[in-house]
Parts: C-alpha cells; structure tokens; sequence
C-alpha cells in the first residue's frame, strides 16, 4: 500500500495524544480512588491535558489531508452504523469536547465529582478513539497483514507507550522525577516492542496466504475434468503468472496497491523505528534526568520512529488486486 | 432482483471491446461524470476505467493455456466497499447495483481499499471514487430499444463472452449459464458473495499427438524433402 505522510502523521501525532488523555485521565481516576498520589502536580493538569489535546488536534486536521474531495469531510460523521471511519471521526469529537472540558475542570477546579464524570468520560473516548483508528485497517479482508487483532493492539499499545513517555517528558521539563509515569511508559514501551515482534513473525507466516491461481480461479488447474492422454501430475502443476497487465502506463491501482519496497530500504527503515520509537525513549527514561533538553529529543525520536513504524505498516501490506497484477502471493 | 454480469473465459479473446466500449459510454455518462484521463496524450497517459482486461498464463507447455480475464465491478451482495463508506456515498440499489454518490464523496480510498478485485478507481480530477454503473444508464432507460439495455460492455463484446441478467432467476440465461458451466465467484473465500461469475475455459477436445521423428530419421532424409521440410517451415511462419 501506498504510504500516505498525512495519514502516518495523524496515526502517530493522535496515537500519542490519545495516549496522554488516557494515561492522564486513568492516574487521575487512580489518586481519586485513593490508590495512588498524583504522580502530575494539578497546576501542571490543564498543561498537560492541552499538549495532549494539541498532539491529538494536529493529527485530526492532518487527516483531512488526503481527501481528494475535502468538501465532503462533513459527511463522514453520518455511516457509524457501519463503518469504523465514520465511528472514528464522531468519537474523535466527543473526545475532543470532553478533553477540553476535563483541562478546563482542572483549570477552574471543579468540583471532584464533575472531574471524576469528565475523567471517565476522556478516557473512554481516547480508548474508543484509539480502536477505531486501528479498526480501520484491521477490518480491511483483502489486506492479511491488517486483518488481525494484532493491529489494534499494536495501535493501542503504540499509543500509550508514546503517550506516556510525552507525559514523562512534561513531568521531567518543570524538574519533577516522575517515577510511576517513567515505570509505565517503560513497561508500555516493552510490551509494545514485543507486539510488533509478534505482528512482524505473524506476517511472516503463511498465515491467510492467497495466491495467483486462487485469484484467478485456476488454483485446481484451467479445466474441471482430467485431459485424455495427460498425467494428473502435470495438471497438478498449473502455476499462474501475470502475461499483460492490459495497459501501457500506470493506473490509480498499480500507484495505490503495488508500492513495492527493496529489502535494504525497508531495513533501514526498520532501524529508525527501533532505535526511535524504543532505544533512545527507554534510555532516556532509565538514564535521562529531569532537564527539558532531554525531553524534547526523546519524544521527538519518538515521533520519527512511530512514523517509521507506520511507514512499515503500509509498505508491508499486500492487497489481493497485487495478484492480479501478476504477484504469486499475497 | 440481482443483476450481474457472466463472463465466459473460454471464450473471451481479449480484444479490450468490452473496456473502450465502456470507457465510450460512460465517460459521457451523467451517473458518474466524466471519466477523467491525465496526460492522455503525453509520455505517460493513465486515466479511469471501470473495467480492465489482464491477461494471464496458466501451466507449463504443452499444458498450458492463456487466459483472458476481464474485470469489473463484481456488484457484491455483501459489498465491503458500501460497509465502509463513512459518506454514505457508496450504496447498493434494490437491483443489487452497486453505486457511487458523485455529490456526496469526500475521496478517502477506504472503498477502494475493501474492494479485494481493484474495482474501484478514484478520478484524481473531481476528487471522487468511480466504478462500474452496471450501465444503469442503458438498462433503465425506456427510450432505448428493449434489446439494448444491457450494459455496453455486453453489446460490445464480439465472442458473446459476457451476459447481464437476473441471478434471483434460475430461468434467466445467466443463471442457466453459471448453473451448466460451473460459473464460479472470485476470492470466495473472501466471504464477499460477488454476484458476477466467471465460467471456466471447456477442456479442449483430445487430440492424439504424433510421436516427434527420431534424429536419425531426420538426418536420413533427401536433399530434396529437406528442402520442402524448410520452404513449408518458412511459408507456416
């Protein structure tokens, strides 16, 4: 698939909004409960809270960069019954509205139980959010490398991990040590390390495979019934292969679904994401200190892995209309 | 109702009749607008079909045969492309044609990314997704005569290797036709239940093959019959 920058950058920017909103919403829920101390001052909530909503807004807008028709954007608030994309966009604004009402609560200091509403609420629609974005792919059958559950967890995992390290990164700029956040993220970090693992070793398999022959209907050899004077054998081995394309240039198909990447490239790109979205982060978290020079290059290498990662995402998967441009297997 | 097309692969030569017949037809059609071309006559010309001949090679010589595969849309009953739509842009008729809302699509490409079979492609001048109309154009207008309104795809077709009609028939000659030849639907196991089938090509008739001359044979041979062996050889070219 063609990867779209707009749509790696609203993936990625939002992915880690959410997160924030999650993870600030949740820790709140958490000290109000009692379990745990506010690991984030409440002078710094409303702060926080808006990077977050910022993060999230920035990717929103980006979205709408790959419209063809942008005029028509309203409307795909309307099909929620159905569609994942539309779900996404109306709980993309729910979130929006009860963010802000939550960074306002915090602001105006609000009575706890309205906070407590408006706590709940955020972290629901952030969650929400975050699976429908992810649901979008995974619901796609023609794609085997997106219709599994491992790509919204991927997504939910991602999310949270880059979340908490921005509000790592916040508690650490105003000199605070953010213990509990550092041990979250971190643990989100790994876990979502060890989800792509298993996304890319799933992949890897033959796992939902389609081939050319099964495309075109010939997977049983051209004919029904076995040809006088031919072996079963040399039926049996009726491998298909693309002859003529039927057209001299390129179509919106072959530019959409045929992107093919060199083995050297999507290795480097895979070493961005590494090193980007989880070695710098990690180090930053066991060894950095709270100075916010060192925040900002971690979330940033965070930023430029995750879009790496959502670069793979798209460059690895392989829409059946490649087999009927000639490709052997899905 | 549940109208849809039967192509015969046995028959269909690959002439791409079907594709400009319906490259004609619909790029002046009001359903879906223009079909818009880019650089039709420059270096690199591409442009909006709705529908597409491959062409494709099955098997190993001599057991080998070339298949010529046209596709369009396969007018889905469960169409993805429809489920997906966050406009409501894409939608399905009573007939079971599969339409696009030119006034109401915001061109995301999520249809185009459901579809398994690349039916859909987006015209990058209006910013809106196309496909095949199943002519609805034709087959709903009265003031053509009965026997043309069927798809321009089908009229056009100069091997009768394509045939609309009604699948809810089993009396209708598409239905008929899948039933007495095995119409098959493509990427079934996609779970998509494309209304469109393809029949597959007939075996061909056994022939007895003669056993190629040895070499020795070949070397005895006269000047003269070698000479004839080659003038029929050039003039078979």
């Amino acid at each position: 698939m063609k990867p779209a920058f707009s749509v790696l950058f609203f993936t990625v920017l939002s992915g880690a909004g959410l997160g924030a909103l999650a993870l600030l919403s949740a820790l709140d829920l958490f000290a109000m409960s009692g379990a745990l101390r506010m690991p984030i001052p409440p002078p710094l909530m409303p702060i926080a809270l808006a990077i977050a909503l910022a993060f999230v807004l920035t990717g929103l807008s980006s979205s709408t960069l790959h419209l063809a028709n942008p005029k028509n954007g309203w409307r795909s608030a309307t099909r929620w019954r159905t569609s994942w994309l539309s779900r996404e966009a109306l709980i993309a604004i729910v979130l929006v509205l009860m963010a802000s009402c939550y960074g306002l609560a915090w602001w105006l200091i609000a009575a706890p139980t309205l906070r407590l509403l408006l706590a709940l609420c955020t972290l629901l629609a952030a969650w929400g959010t975050l699976h429908c974005t992810a649901m979008i792919y995974a619901s796609l059958k023609p794609i085997r490398q997106w219709h599994t559950w491992r790509v919204p967890l991927s997504y939910f995992l991602l999310g949270h991990a880059s979340g908490a390290l921005l509000v790592a990164g916040i508690a650490r700029s105003v000199g605070l040590s953010g213990d509990a956040v550092i041990a979250i993220a971190s643990a989100f970090l790994i876990a979502a390390a060890a989800a792509k693992i298993e996304y890319w070793r799933y992949i890897a398999s033959e796992a939902g495979v389609i081939t050319i022959e099964r495309a075109i209907g010939v997977a049983h050899g051209v004919h029904g019934a076995p040809v006088p004077g031919r072996s079963a054998a040399s039926r049996s081995v009726m491998a298909a292969r693309l002859f003529d394309s039927g057209h001299a240039r390129g179509t919106f198909l072959m530019r959409e679904f045929l992107v093919t990447v060199t083995a050297r490239r999507r290795r480097g790109v895979q070493w961005v994401m590494w090193i980007g979205a989880f070695v710098l982060p990690l180090a930053w978290l066991t060894f950095g200190s709270p100075h916010w020079p060192g925040a900002l290059l971690a979330v940033s290498a965070s930023i430029i892995g995750l879009l790496a990662e959502r670069w793979l995402f798209f460059a690895d998967a392989r829409h059946t209309v490649r087999l009927f441009h000639g490709d052997p297997r899905t | 109702m549940k109208l849809g097309l039967v192509i015969d692969l046995d028959t269909c030569v690959g002439c791409h009749a079907c594709a400009t017949a319906c490259k004609e037809w619909n790029g002046s059609s009001a359903i879906s607008g223009p079909l818009s071309d880019y650089d039709p006559y420059g270096a690199e010309p591409s442009g909006v079909w709705f529908n597409r001949v491959r062409h494709y090679e099955v098997g190993q010589y001599p057991d080998s045969k070339t298949i010529n595969f046209p596709m369009s849309c396969l007018h889905c009953e469960d169409a993805a492309c429809v489920t997906v739509c966050p406009t409501g842009a894409s939608y399905k008729r009573a007939d079971g044609i599969v339409l696009v809302d030119q006034d109401k699509c915001m061109g995301c490409n999520l249809c185009a990314w459901a579809c398994p079979y690349g039916a859909r492609e987006l015209d990058e001048e209006s910013g809106c997704m196309k496909k095949c109309t199943l002519c609805v154009d034709r087959i709903d207008n009265i003031t053509l005569p009965e026997a043309e309104r069927q798809p321009a795809c089908v009229l056009a077709c100069p091997t009768h290797a394509r045939h609309f009609g009604d699948f809810d028939d089993p009396q209708s000659n598409v239905s008929k036709l899948t039933a007495e030849r095995g119409g098959f639907k493509l990427l079934d196991e996609l779970g998509y239940a494309p209304v469109n089938r393809y029949l597959p090509p007939r075996a061909p008739p056994a022939v007895a093959t003669a056993a190629p001359a040895s070499e020795s044979a070949v070397r005895g041979e006269g000047a003269l019959s070698r000479l004839v062996r080659l003038a029929r050889q050039t003039l078979a070219r």
